[in-house]
């Protein structure tokens, strides 16, 4: 099983990821797969709200900047489902960082491969995304390229879902149901 | 209290309007009351995300403020531009401003009794 949801910054997506994959593991191992590098201490303090959030909740952290579908490996096996958080700082990491860079095309062709690869192997993966796409700015040609990636990568993930849930003000509203 | 969301231009306060299912009393924009003792009809805040910014800008805590202006005003209209769905921008003061106002608007879409969001002038009730 595999659920997009996806939400603009400060929209709530994220507590609502969190309560959503709490509530459906039960007693499996739940991971959390967290892709944000941090740069400075404004970065250093949303990770610390994000695992204040997610304290006492019972995730394993896998940290996970590049190369999603190594993830897996990071992984004991059983029954097992997890949160990875997100697909904006994936696709940045992958776009930016020195040591790696491609086109768009190829990045978007690895993330997707790779979130695929590694969905086959959980009971329930659940995907949280960014919504970069409404502020109606001409950016650079390279953030422009990040935007189409962006767009071309959540486009593949709601196909591959099973259920793509948008989060507006906190409140989930259900794009795509699950086929039952 | 009632949250009317949307992105920029999209007829939010006309929506209000046409509506006429309320008696309004006054329509603030980008401001406030601040007398608490103001009779208790029915106001609407317009572009309550500019307040905010300016309250932000001025070193204010908005969110103490508008959760004590809801306590006083229960039947109030709040209407407000969703501003997080953009690409992080560089500026600290743009991305404090974005994030707080997502926050702000999640937990006043909690206490709100509706919540409507609004694209090309038509109204989609959320909550």
């Amino acid at each position: 099983m595999m659920t997009l949801i996806i939400g603009g910054s400060g929209s709530g997506k994220s507590a609502y990821a969190e309560d959503y994959i709490f509530s459906l593991s039960e007693k499996r191992k739940k991971y959390y797969i967290a892709t944000m590098k941090i740069y400075d201490e404004e970065g250093e303090k949303k990770i610390q709200r994000h695992r204040m959030l997610r304290s006492g909740k019972g995730f394993s952290t896998i940290e996970q900047p590049v190369d999603i579908g190594k993830a897996l490996e990071k992984m004991k096996a059983g029954e097992r489902t997890a949160l990875l958080e997100c697909i904006s700082n994936l696709t940045a990491n992958e776009m930016f960082s020195e040591e790696v860079q491609g086109t768009e095309e190829v990045i978007t062709e690895k993330i997707v491969s790779g979130i695929a690869s590694l969905n086959k192997k959980l009971d329930h993966l659940v995907i949280v995304s960014n919504n970069v796409f409404e502020d109606g700015k001409v950016y650079d040609n390279t953030t422009m390229a990040y935007i189409r990636a962006m767009g071309q990568i959540n486009q593949k993930l709601a196909e591959l879902a099973d259920e793509v849930v948008e989060v507006v003000v906190g409140i989930p509203l259900v794009i795509k149901t699950k086929q039952i | 209290m009632k949250l009317i969301i949307g992105g920029y231009a999209q007829g939010k306060l006309n929506y209000v309007l046409q509506k006429n299912d309320i008696k309004i009393s006054k329509i603030w924009d980008g401001e406030i009351p601040k007398d608490k003792d103001e009779q208790k009809d029915i106001v609407v805040i317009n572009h309550l995300h500019h307040w905010i910014k300016s309250r932000i800008a001025k070193g204010g805590c908005p969110e103490e403020e508008i959760f004590a202006f809801v306590e006083n005003y229960p039947d109030c209209v709040i209407i407000s531009d969703e501003v997080g769905n953009g690409i992080i921008p560089i500026e600290a003061f743009e991305r404090e401003y974005r994030e707080r106002t997502g926050r702000m608007l999640v937990e006043l879409a909690k206490k709100a009794e509706e919540v409507e969001r609004v694209i090309c002038g038509i109204g989609q009730k959320i909550k």
